[in-house]
């Protein structure tokens, strides 16, 4: 009877030893970041190595890590900001050996990495500046996590060159303060293949495209157009996706207002509903964002078109064209109009943290990044990025330099200079990332058929419900 | 006093070192897992998550049963309706679509690989290559799955249209059971070689002249495998069902990378316990008391599972000897 009681306890004690794995992420957050730590203390070993001195230093003070010594950490997701700094390091001497840069890699986990470094503000890796996506930036901005521009030694007057909307995301809507800066401005536009356009809709500028896809009906239309006289090989989208910041960014209101109140736009309703005809009627390639297959879609004829904004037309469809010059792959053959709404797609912004160490130095490359006239207009010539700085894009235009050969030479400053202009916002909340995550699964539910509308809608609230706690519903 | 002080030159206390050889396991157990224990415990019974408006942490504060009462009861009231039981049901139901054919094959092989009448030939070879999913990660598996059932042009559509038996590609990973079976076949076809492997050693563990025996008194092989291989294979057996239990309630790794969002496509259909609950902690308002109570259900599972099987596998024959035994003793005593 012994041995028995004691296999039970033992088998007991296993399953329980085995089951803490979890439970070790859910309690013991001290350990998380620590594990972490190391992780990243890794990725930053060659600049280690040179100066071993530095590690032991904020071991034995933690408090004092704001000493100049350290190295100024900078978190992003990919290498985009990386390739940006380097316009701001060759205008600012010595910076560049304090700045490290890491790379997270992934933006799927960028979120729940920052949250967990955040959590640790005496560890050496602790962020100094993080980079934010438009889809989370107001979770921080709107946090004591993040640092005004007026501690860092920016004033107002220096963001006057600014699109005023890069400014209102980054507000704290708790006391005003300005939070982060953006050194881009995201207008979208729908980008569109030239000899495609010219071939099955005898279609020859960029007005007469517009006309074509003026109003989402218009849209449908013109896609069944492309689908019949492609005989089925084009399709005017890749996926049902691609339309989603379109209809996101015509939003009224947030999906969480100011009182914690969850509501759903009307014209959500309306992008589910295009959603399941364009899934219905056999319209898009049937592809999902971001996969191999899509990527794969500008430098093929399987595919007219891209809901895109300033960095997508580089990094997306340029990157993806299969060519570099004109005459290789699709390289020359695109083109840009407005499309059915206007519509503002994302964007980088920089904050610096609560712990930061170095504030002087945050706000110097802040402000050499997203508000110093010259370097922006540089970076903007040779980067082509569309540069949150109207002096600088206007003077760009004004020489000509947004003649872009990947366009067949449209000018793609102008295209997006007026759409910059009236990009509006209010329809941003903290909460955007995760609830479009959750639409996103009801959408290809009731697109594919298996639910009705109201069943998706009522199964999208309840997600909502479950992943936010405290929000409360109509 | 005196005797032990004049004893103590002649023995060494070995006894002593034991402990401190031993030590480093309990104080890292202590820290990394029986805190952590202790602490979700602690937290289940709390409020505790992040309000992603200002985001600020709200509690911990205790709040009863409240974390509990959201796990067991639905919004409209109905028990048992809510997103924790879905995902333990698509947990169970994944883990029994893999588990059944994986033990039935593997006990399957092991009988045939130590039959020593069939002797089959290159057994070594077969051993090695049943072996070999075993190996790679299973991230790079579910990444190969996933490219193989791509949509619209994935290997395995490609192969079935252009073959033309289906008129249009068929969309495995937006479809429930295609899903669930996808992911119940990857992770058989993972694991039945080692659960092969493990009963293997066990069916060599029983001895030859048992086997020897019943061939000599005329048994069949299926009377052989009946009533030596399998009765005999009991202990090994619950070891695989009990570690087949433990692994198939916390699947994770494969049903989270083989879908397109991370999060149980479609519909949450395959979302496993352990998926809900690493969602709920480190998405959304990162409810780690809600997460932690979605933990202590998941154990408080495992544990009867554990324990049924430990009952269903229980040695009969022994607990009625034990008991012959006992009442024989007093029947003794009685008469004495």
């Amino acid at each position: 009877m012994k041995k028995k009681l004691l296999s039970v306890i033992l088998s007991t004690a296993m399953i329980a030893s085995v089951l803490s794995g979890c439970g070790g992420n859910d309690g013991g957050s001290a350990s998380t970041p620590a594990t972490d730590n190391v992780a990243s203390t890794d990725d930053a070993a060659p600049a280690d190595d040179a100066a071993p001195a530095d590690d032991a230093a904020p071991a034995d003070d933690a408090a004092d890590s704001a000493s100049s010594g350290d190295k100024f950490y900078i978190y992003s997701w990919n290498t985009e900001l990386q390739e940006r700094l380097a316009y701001v390091f060759a205008a600012n001497p010595g910076m560049e050996d304090r700045v490290e840069y890491v790379n997270v890699g992934d933006s799927g986990i960028y979120q729940e990495r920052i949250d967990q470094l955040l959590q640790a503000p005496d560890a050496e890796d602790y962020p100094d500046i993080i980079a934010f996506e438009a889809a989370y930036i107001m979770k921080y901005t709107n946090s004591d996590q993040t640092l005004p521009i007026t501690d860092l030694g920016l004033s107002e007057s220096d963001l006057g060159e600014m699109y005023p909307y890069t400014i209102t995301v980054a507000t704290d809507k708790r006391n005003g303060s300005i939070k982060g800066l953006s050194w881009q401005a995201c207008p979208g536009a729908f980008m569109y293949r030239t000899d495609l356009a010219e071939s099955l809709l005898g279609v020859t500028s960029p007005e007469e495209m517009q006309a074509k896809i003026s109003t989402w009906d218009d849209f449908v239309a013109t896609a069944h157009e492309i689908k019949d006289k492609s005989g089925d090989a084009t399709r005017i989208l890749s996926s049902n996706g691609d339309i989603a910041e379109v209809f996101r960014s015509n939003m009224e209101n947030p999906w969480v207002d100011d009182s914690g109140v969850f509501r759903m736009d009307p014209i959500m309703e309306q992008y589910m509903d295009m959603c399941k005809t364009l899934e219905e009627e056999d319209l898009t390639q049937k592809t999902t964002t971001w996969t191999d297959e899509w990527n794969a879609g500008p430098s093929t004829d399987a595919v007219f078109g891209y809901f895109g904004c300033t960095w997508f037309l580089h990094w997306t469809i340029k990157a993806n064209c299969g060519g570099s010059a004109v005459g290789e792959g699709t390289y020359g053959l695109w083109n840009m109009c407005q499309g059915p709404m206007p519509y503002y797609w994302g964007g980088t912004w920089l904050g610096a943290t609560a712990g930061c160490s170095d504030k002087e130095l945050a706000g110097q490359i802040m402000k050499s990044l997203c508000c110093d006239t010259e370097i922006m207009t540089t970076m903007s010539s040779e980067t082509l990025d569309y540069v949150n700085n109207k002096t600088a894009m206007q003077t760009l235009s004004d020489q000509g330099a947004g003649a872009y050969d990947f366009l067949g030479g449209q000018d793609f400053i102008a295209v997006f200079s007026p759409l910059a202009d009236n990009v509006d916002v209010s329809f941003m909340s903290a909460y955007d990332q995760k609830v479009n995550d959750l639409l996103g699964t009801q959408i290809t539910e009731y697109s594919l058929g298996n639910k009705d509308k109201e069943t998706a809608i009522a199964d999208f609230k309840s997600a909502v419900a479950e992943a936010f706690p405290s929000l409360t519903f109509e | 006093m005196a005797k032990s002080k004049s004893n103590k030159h002649k023995t060494v206390e070995y006894g002593r070192y034991g402990y401190y050889f031993i030590a480093p396991f309990f104080i890292v157990f202590a820290i990394f897992q029986l805190w952590p224990l202790i602490y979700t415990l602690g937290l289940a019974f709390c409020e505790n998550y992040t309000d992603t408006m200002w985001n600020v942490e709200v509690g911990p504060t205790f709040n009863g049963l409240q974390n509990f009462s959201t796990i067991f009861v639905g919004s409209d009231g109905s028990l048992f309706d809510t997103y924790t039981f879905r995902a333990l049901g698509a947990t169970l139901v994944m883990w029994l679509m893999n588990f059944l054919p994986q033990i039935l094959l593997a006990l399957l092989l092991a009988v045939w690989f130590t039959d020593t009448r069939v002797k089959i030939k290159a057994q070594g070879a077969y051993k090695i290559l049943v072996f070999m999913p075993n190996i790679i990660t299973a991230a790079t598996i579910s990444v190969l799955f996933y490219k193989l059932f791509d949509y619209p042009n994935g290997p395995i559509n490609q192969f079935f249209v252009n073959s033309g038996i289906w008129d249009v590609p068929y969309q495995f990973l937006a479809t429930k059971w295609a899903t669930r079976s996808i992911i119940s076949f990857i992770n058989f076809w993972m694991w039945y070689g080692n659960t092969m492997i493990v009963l293997t050693a066990g069916v060599l563990g029983i001895s030859p002249s048992l086997f020897e025996a019943a061939r000599v008194d005329g048994a069949s092989s299926w009377q052989i495998f009946k009533s030596v291989t399998l009765p005999l294979l009991r202990p090994i057996m619950l070891f695989s069902l009990v570690n087949s239990a433990i692994g198939g309630l916390q699947m994770y790794d494969i049903p989270k990378l083989l879908t397109t969002s991370g999060y149980g496509d479609p519909d949450y259909t395959t979302r496993t316990m352990t998926m809900y609950i690493r969602e709920l902690a480190f998405t959304g308002a990162r409810q780690m008391g809600k997460a932690s109570a979605v933990s202590l259900v998941l154990f408080v599972v495992t544990l009867f599972f554990s324990l049924a099987l430990f009952y269903i596998m229980r040695d009969k024959d022994e607990i009625r000897e034990k008991k012959a035994i006992k009442a024989a003793q007093k029947a003794r005593k009685g008469a004495n």
